[in-house]
């Protein structure tokens, strides 16, 4: 494509206006990988294989690649390439988790609230995860809208949000929601709702007045354009919690809903259809396995944990084969970590899925492509493919198996984590006061 | 055969009509005898006969101890390894068990779980692994254990045979217990009923301590202050002891009143039961030797965070460590991202007896995922798999029975598709004390019927 | 005094001129019997001094003179008459500042203990009480304030002069108020009042908002419902015939003069981030404002120079908690408080940012610690001294009155004896508003 463009000069100046607002795309780095086993993940597995990259993005991929001169070289030595791992469920680099005061919050966002600070971004990283959907939490029948950012330690917090990614609202049903494992001081009653039936009406009560001031502004605009229009016109208040539910309806955000038991799926299903709002995927979903055909219908994805269950009295019936079960049904299903710690193993959580069902391959997409596809990011990463970003990861071994671990950690082209300078660091540092080893 | 002379006798003269009749009688009352006594009531369907010969035929053999046998057989026995080896005999007769294509090892063991004691962590009256108060050694972990508990045959099915279950909180948590991960009711699954006493020394503090949002700092107790009240409450324990002793001799003298924590500290402080310390800090693992060295007490190590500091000084001390789970965060930044899984590679390079835990109930059966961590991060796989096999079996004292595959052992095997540590491998059996335990668990039961839906269709 | 008036009088307008006397004198008589009521103060004459008037170069020997509170003249020793009725004030070996003024301060107010006190069972009493929230925008702090002597009298030994007293509670905290540290009486204070709205990126506790992003969004809500019930009242002020009046709203009322008309706003900036958030929301409301705290403003020092906007940045050096410095152990965070945040100010310096300087979040002694770190860390001492003169007598809108040593400004100056932030240096005299204190020499 961009071949293409350098041949039309009108189009080229188009792009180089749209590219210098989107600045991170020149800013990436040059890097030639040698000699890794590449995974793909959307196509075959290369052995031996070099990725070149040239201003953050891939630009070849092949055998005995050159790069210009300067370009930092990376000896692989056979070790495993995969693409940037990415979480589509946390809640780190944030200043805050939940305004849990109102159940019905779709005003605040999370995206104002972006702490670059964050030391998670760092643990992420080693890990192997470059892309992260970070959450209003689940307090709320209704959170806020949530932002996608790529874990840049050390750069600021603007330059970390992913602007293509879909914007999501969080919606959250069940335990959290209903405080139901919170225990209630005298003096702060039983917040509204108290159970899942709720919930949902409050659901149907805020969109339904979503839908009123949708139509209030209506008549104030069609008023205003009148050939009269009345002198005691005002405009109705604007009202950002009503703002963000009609952006909601109109098509404009999808909501990502926290789910954990088959009938709160089920019932957000009809609501979406009754309201005709889309729906990103379902959190949690633990008894998903229960509803494969209704999701299937709905072409409506899930983010699960492997097998971290049993922590709640909705969690009770989550089996570990949920995800794979899932999978093999034509869900698309992507593994999360929702934990500022398991997403430095999030490998490994998905490598689980080997046992319950899916093969090694399979599981690789948990964890890559279905999470982009999820997040709306899937034409930029989430595989090693030319022309995509160059956010990718390297491990000592099979992403896959126990035995491995993350060695580097790339985002368009920088490295942001390398575990052999840390290590050269460490030694410098312990010869003089008797460090680690 | 009393019984059934008498029998015999009270039959009228005029039924048995001949000499035959009588000996069919016989014969059924003597099968029906010898069925009463074989099987064991009430339980009945589960159970196999161990009296029963089964050959494992085929598989890649690993014991742990010795070399590993590329194709083999082990042959079980009244519930025992009575051989094993590449070219064994098979008495005719014998179940064979047909295992090419899988690997066969010793069952794994968990040095530190909750199975038992919490269905729904976030359900209290699912949870029995904290008491009330700060001291309680006379809580037994046994005597909670909810051996039907969903957990317990998931680990199972995943290849751990037996698991230490113990009681958490305060200082002095209680008895911990060594079940196998088979029986029908908590004390078949016995082991050793009272394993060890728990006790928990203050943890390392993290950057922001918070209490249910409480932003304030409880203050900290230190180490150093608690192995103070444990130097007295373990002299309190043997002073009653020596009162009581008295008393027995001399008839005048009145026993002391009935102390709970001293009473149930006797076999602690006679050095009798070891005590599992929860310890973390390196100063603190320090001081926690010398108290262990003065007491004159059995101590094993768990947690042990930083106790790659100090590695040297716990070898010298040869105090055992039990790893804390690898799911966890390291609790000082400055010690670096990965030393949580470097610190078990540090202990066990430097000599230390290591195993792992999956310090849980609900993932229990994680147990070799956290070996295999530290093995990515430089622990030997040969290591790995005996820190969760023969080195747990050594530190409880039970590497008799169990912790790797040698005749005389009990036949706690696992017949794994592939490498036991590894996560995409599949577990095809498990046999527990010979007997070949069932691998459904509730992640199977509740697929199996959901699977039913589209059958349904 | 004579001898000025028939300078400066035509004969023709000396009867009236003396009638003009006459009520004066009667006027300032009646005004000793009441009392508080502004006294006549006498001239004084600083002579031999080494003088740091701010706005003019530096002169080495010169006099200043005040006359009834306020600069009558300031120039080298020769040019300066001294007026007959000036009590002479010997300075020589001493140097001349004006009085220093910190733009954001929490002086006299009563606060309330922290909850890092509080034990488990008090906080979770106070868990138990309903939530009320606790905003305060139409607070007049001046009337919250309590001056005590001692607190005055060290604040001038710390060189300070002038004082901003804000609120401290709330997301709008309220009113601050300017005062002259001239006594302890509030009327005799009192500079300007109100200056601005405060504004804290905090949140509440147990009710909307109870996070930041709730804080946010609850502040962006404020400032739409300010102009849409501006919008209201005028329409209705203009014809309210047919028009359902507006319900009158004491929150919105006390937004209106900051949001609409445009008068100051100060919004505390604790970490960068906060000060990214705070110049969004000005932008996007075309605000008046100034940024305060801005303790980590060298790490947003491109914006700031864009923005353009006042800063009044803290000499408290303490990270953060959200910082990346304070997450990775107490060695890292140690180094970073007495390495990187004590250089902040000179970084901006450095980037051609103008700042004033404050002593929020100290008291008077760690003041002058940080002060002198800050100069120690790389910032010029000139630039110091401007940044707690004239750079926040300009962003108080007092610049005509404060700042500078210039006649017809107020009489706040300093005496010391020694450059101003050198270490062995003591404050010997201080003159607020025309009135002069002295203190003894404290071996420093």
């Amino acid at each position: 494509m961009r071949e293409k463009i350098k041949k039309t000069g009108l189009l080229l100046s188009l792009l180089v206006f749209f590219l210098s607002s989107a600045s991170w795309l020149l800013a990436g780095g040059d890097l030639l990988i040698k000699n890794a086993t590449i995974l793909t993940v959307t196509g075959n597995t290369i052995p031996n294989g070099d990725v070149l990259v040239i201003n953050g993005v891939i630009k070849q991929i092949g055998q005995n690649l050159t790069a210009p001169a300067g370009v930092r070289i990376i000896e692989a030595n056979g070790r495993y390439l995969m693409p940037g791992i990415i979480d589509t469920h946390t809640h780190i680099a944030l200043s805050g988790t939940n305004e849990g005061t109102d159940a019905v919050t779709p005003e605040v966002t999370m995206a104002e609230v972006v702490n670059a600070d964050d030391t998670s971004i760092f643990t992420a990283l080693s890990g192997g995860v470059t892309m992260v959907h970070t959450m209003h939490g689940s307090a709320n029948v209704i959170g806020g809208t949530n932002v996608v950012l790529k874990l840049k330690w050390g750069k600021p917090s603007e330059e970390l949000i992913v602007k293509e990614a879909y914007p999501t609202l969080k919606f959250a049903l069940g335990e959290n929601v209903k405080q139901s494992n919170r225990t209630l001081l005298p003096g702060r009653p039983q917040r509204y709702p108290a159970t899942r039936m709720g919930a949902n009406a409050l659901i149907r009560s805020e969109l339904m007045r979503a839908k009123d001031y949708m139509a209030a502004w209506d008549r104030y605009e069609q008023l205003k354009k009148s050939k009269n229009p009345p002198a005691n016109l005002l405009p109705p208040r604007k009202d950002l919690r009503l703002e963000t539910l009609a952006d909601l309806l109109r098509g404009k955000l999808i909501a990502r809903c926290h789910a954990y038991v088959a009938p709160e799926m089920i019932e957000f299903l009809n609501l979406s259809r009754e309201f005709g709002f889309k729906i990103g995927a379902f959190e949690h979903a633990w008894e998903a396995y229960k509803i494969t055909n209704e999701l299937k219908a709905a072409g409506v994805g899930i983010s699960v944990f492997i097998d971290s269950w049993a922590y709640k009295m909705e969690a009770a019936e989550g089996i570990a084969y949920n995800a794979a079960y899932c999978t093999q049904k034509g869900i698309l299903v992507s593994i999360n970590s929702d934990s500022g710690e398991r997403i430095r193993r999030l490998f490994n959580e998905a490598g689980k899925a080997v046992k319950y069902g899916l093969t090694q391959d399979e599981a690789l997409k948990l964890i890559t492509i279905n999470a982009a596809k999820q997040l709306g990011v899937d034409r930029l990463v989430g595989s090693i493919e030319v022309g995509k970003q160059a956010d990718l990861a390297l491990f000592s071994q099979h992403p896959m198996s126990a035995y491995t671990r993350c060695e580097m950690t790339i985002i368009e082209g920088d490295v942001y984590f390398d575990r052999e300078a840390l290590l050269k660091e460490r030694a410098a540092a312990s010869t003089k006061k008797g460090g680690l080893l | 055969m009393k019984i059934k002379n008498m029998k015999v006798n009270r039959i009228k003269p005029g039924l048995l009509k001949n000499k035959n009749q009588l000996v069919f009688l016989a014969a059924l009352l003597g099968l029906t005898l010898l069925g009463i006594y074989s099987f064991p009531l009430p339980a009945a369907a589960q159970t196999e006969d161990r009296t029963e010969v089964v050959a494992i035929v085929g598989a890649r053999i690993v014991p742990v101890t010795g070399p590993v046998i590329e194709s083999g057989s082990i042959l079980i026995k009244n519930g025992r390894i009575a051989d094993l080896g590449a070219n064994i005999s098979i008495p005719s007769g014998a179940k064979v068990i047909e295992a090419r294509g899988l690997v066969a090892y010793p069952g794994m063991i968990d040095s530190y779980s909750w199975l038992g004691l919490e269905e729904i962590s976030g359900v209290r009256a699912t949870v029995d692994n904290r008491e009330t108060g700060r001291i309680n050694p006379q809580v037994k972990a046994i005597e909670a254990l909810r051996y039907d508990s969903m957990h317990i045959p998931i680990a199972r099915a995943n290849g751990i045979v037996a698991a230490v279950v113990a009681p958490s909180g305060g200082l002095i948590s209680g008895q911990s217990t060594l079940v196998k991960l088979d029986g029908w009711t908590n004390r078949e699954m016995v082991i050793k009923e009272s394993l060890a006493m728990i006790i928990e020394l203050p943890a390392l503090r993290r950057g922001r301590g918070e209490f249910a949002g409480f932003r304030g700092q409880q203050p900290q107790v230190t180490t150093e202050k608690t192995l103070d009240e444990l130097r007295q409450i373990f002299e309190k324990a043997r002073m009653y002891e020596k009162r009581r002793e008295a008393a027995r001799k001399n008839i005048l003298l009145p026993p002391p009143d009935f102390d709970e924590a001293s009473h149930f500290l006797l076999p602690v402080v006679k050095g009798e039961l070891p005590v599992i310390f929860s310890v973390h800090a390196d100063k603190d693992i320090l001081q926690t030797i010398k108290f262990v060295q003065e007491e004159k007490i059995k101590a094993i190590f768990y947690g042990v965070e930083q106790g790659f500091k100090v590695a040297k000084e716990i070898k010298e001390a040869g105090i055992p460590c039990i790893i804390g789970s690898l799911y966890s965060l390291p609790p000082v930044w400055e010690d670096g991202y990965d030393a949580l899984f470097l610190n078990p590679v540090i202990l066990n390079q430097a000599g230390v007896k290591i195993s792992f835990s999956s310090s849980s109930a609900s993932t229990a059966k994680d147990l070799p995922y956290h070996a295999a961590k530290a093995a990515a991060f430089g622990l030997k796989p040969e290591e790995a798999l005996k820190a969760v096999t023969i080195y747990p079996a050594e530190i409880f004292g039970v590497d008799k029975l169990l912790g790797s595959l040698e005749p005389g052992k009990t036949a706690s095997i696992v017949l794994a598709d592939g490498d036991l540590l590894e996560l995409g491998t599949k577990i095809q059996k498990v046999f527990i004390d010979g007997k070949e335990v069932s691998l459904e668990n509730r992640y199977t039961e509740l697929l199996k019927k959901f699977e039913q839906r589209e059958a349904d269709k | 005094m004579n001898k000025h008036f028939k300078k400066r009088q035509p004969a023709s307008v000396r009867p009236l001129t003396t009638a003009f006397l006459i009520l004066v004198l009667v006027a300032s008589s009646i005004n000793m019997a009441q009392a508080g009521r502004a006294e006549v103060k006498p001239a004084y004459a600083l002579v031999n001094c080494r003088i740091f008037p701010v706005a003019q170069p530096v002169i080495e020997k010169g006099t200043i003179v005040i006359r009834d509170g306020l600069i009558e003249a300031v120039g080298p020793a020769g040019k300066i008459q001294i007026p007959e009725d000036a009590e002479l004030i010997e300075a020589s070996g001493l140097n001349a500042y004006p009085g220093l003024i910190s733009a954001h301060t929490n002086l006299f107010l009563e606060t309330k203990e922290q909850s890092q006190t509080a034990t488990p069972e008090e906080y979770l009493e106070a868990l138990s009480q309903p939530a009320e929230p606790k905003e305060f925008p139409w607070l007049q702090i001046v009337e919250k304030i309590k001056p005590k002597k001692q607190t005055v009298e060290a604040y001038h030994r710390a060189g300070i002069t002038t004082v901003v007293v804000a609120p401290h509670e709330g997301i709008f905290q309220g009113q601050s108020v300017v005062l002259n540290l001239n006594s302890d009486q509030v009327s005799k204070m009192v500079l300007a009042q109100p200056w601005a709205l405060h504004i804290n990126f905090t949140t509440e506790r147990g009710v909307y908002p109870s996070s930041p992003m709730g804080t946010l969004a609850f502040l962006r809500q404020k400032f739409y419902d300010t102009q849409h019930y501006s919008q209201h009242l005028q329409k209705y002020r203009q014809s309210p015939q047919f028009l359902k009046r507006p319900e009158y709203d004491p929150f919105l009322e006390a937004l209106l003069p900051f949001v609409i008309d445009k008068k100051p706003i100060v919004f505390q900036c604790n970490n960068l981030e906060e000060i990214k958030r705070a110049l969004k929301l000005i932008k996007e409301f075309k605000l008046n404002a100034v940024l305060t705290g801005c303790n980590e403003a060298w790490r947003v020092s491109q914006q700031l120079k864009s923005a353009s906007i006042p800063l009044l940045v803290t000499l408290d050096f303490r990270a953060p908690a959200s910082s990346v410095y304070a997450q990775q152990g107490q060695a890292i965070r140690e180094k970073a408080e007495k390495e990187l945040y004590p250089a902040n100010a000179s970084n901006l310096a450095k980037e051609k940012i103008n700042f004033s300087l404050t002593s929020f979040g100290l008291n008077d002694t760690n003041f002058v610690k940080n002060l002198r770190a800050a100069i120690k860390a790389g910032l010029p001492a000139d630039q110091a001294l401007r940044a707690l003169t004239i750079e926040p007598a300009r962003t108080l809108g007092l610049d005509k009155q404060l700042g500078s040593l210039e006649p017809g400004k107020i009489a706040n100056l300093i005496l010391t004896k020694g450059e101003l932030f050198d270490e062995k240096t003591s404050i010997v005299k201080v003159m607020v508003d025309g009135t002069l204190f002295t203190y003894e020499e404290k071996g420093q």
